[in-house]
């Protein structure tokens, strides 16, 4: 029989040219929780954070909502994860890190998804590497964080 | 407004007798969707097979990793682990991502192992509690882990600063 199981869900979109939006939840047997990020896409710059922790486990998790908005100001990049997991997952919460984390990523992902399916409109047999050597160079910052491989 | 991107992850772990756990990983993106299972026997906690399943990698950028799965097996779960299973997983001839699934997959066997004390911390040392960003109407958190249990629980190393909870707790 099973006896635990962590489920998370991540959704994206594209709110005008600048800011993408993600919103994420995480449930499992002890904690529930959910965090939303807007990003201003031409800076690629975190420009609001909201994070909620729904079901916990002792008095003081629910303290990590506010640890989370300090990551407003900082950039989608290859030290996003680290500074996510050590400066907010430590102070904050390890699990709600890990969705930030998640979100984060499928935010970049999301993007180049985004420019895929635009291309391949024109352009059916198109490679998604071609596509993608072509993406890392207009967003060089993303191009170690986006980890298709 | 209308969401162009999801991403869905499901781990879940299941005892399989004799100390044998099953731990089985499910992501699934726009792009890309597998499904990894282990299974790890306790209580060396050392993996006895691993098994990756692609079903979809639009990029096409991860590799056959049927080797590293090979070479998984016997790796522990634990102090370490990382650093190897980025090694065998990971790298440029590996799958980063998969490595990450893999990572994803042992801790969760690890929280896994760790419910039934917390669980037990709730029984027998909880307290209530009306937390104001719950309700108005259904309450999620009637009785939370007692003040006494979660400062003895902050004296483990792995616990101690590890977050906003056992942070500041030494006296």
């Amino acid at each position: 029989m099973l006896t635990y199981s962590r489920m998370k869900s991540v959704g994206v979109q594209k709110q005008g040219e600048e800011r993408r939006v993600v919103s994420g939840v995480l449930e499992d047997e002890l904690y529930a929780m959910e965090c939303e990020i807007a990003v201003n896409w031409s800076t690629l710059t975190i420009e609001a954070v909201q994070a909620r922790m729904k079901r916990f486990t002792t008095k003081r998790c629910p303290l990590a909502e506010e640890v989370f908005v300090k990551a407003e100001g900082w950039k989608l990049g290859p030290d996003l994860d680290s500074r996510i997991k050590k400066e907010l997952g430590r102070a904050g919460c390890r699990h709600m890190a890990i969705l930030m984390v998640d979100c984060c990523r499928a935010l970049a992902r999301a993007e180049f998804a985004r420019d895929l399916t635009a291309a391949r409109e024109q352009e059916p047999n198109l490679d998604a590497k071609v596509l993608l050597e072509d993406f890392c160079g207009r967003y060089p910052d993303l191009a170690g964080y986006l980890r298709f491989r | 407004m209308i969401l162009d991107f999801q991403m869905n992850s499901l781990v879940t772990v299941e005892p399989l007798g004799q100390g044998l756990w099953r731990v089985t990983a499910r992501y699934d993106d726009n792009l890309f969707a597998a499904e990894l299972g282990l299974e790890i026997q306790l209580p060396a906690l050392d993996i006895k097979r691993a098994g990756i399943d692609v079903k979809r990698d639009v990029v096409g950028l991860v590799p056959d990793l049927s080797n590293a799965m090979a070479n998984l097996v016997g790796v522990r779960v634990g102090q370490g682990m990382t650093k190897i299973v980025r090694g065998v997983v990971g790298g440029s001839d590996g799958s980063d991502r998969v490595a990450d699934l893999v990572m994803e997959a042992m801790e969760m066997l690890i929280n896994a192992l760790t419910v039934p004390q917390l669980k037990q911390a709730m029984e027998v040392a909880s307290t209530e509690i009306q937390y104001h960003r719950d309700g108005p109407k259904v309450y999620l958190n009637d009785r939370v882990t007692g003040d006494d249990a979660v400062k003895l629980m902050a004296q483990n190393p792995r616990l101690k600063d590890s977050c906003v909870a056992f942070a500041g707790l030494d006296t």
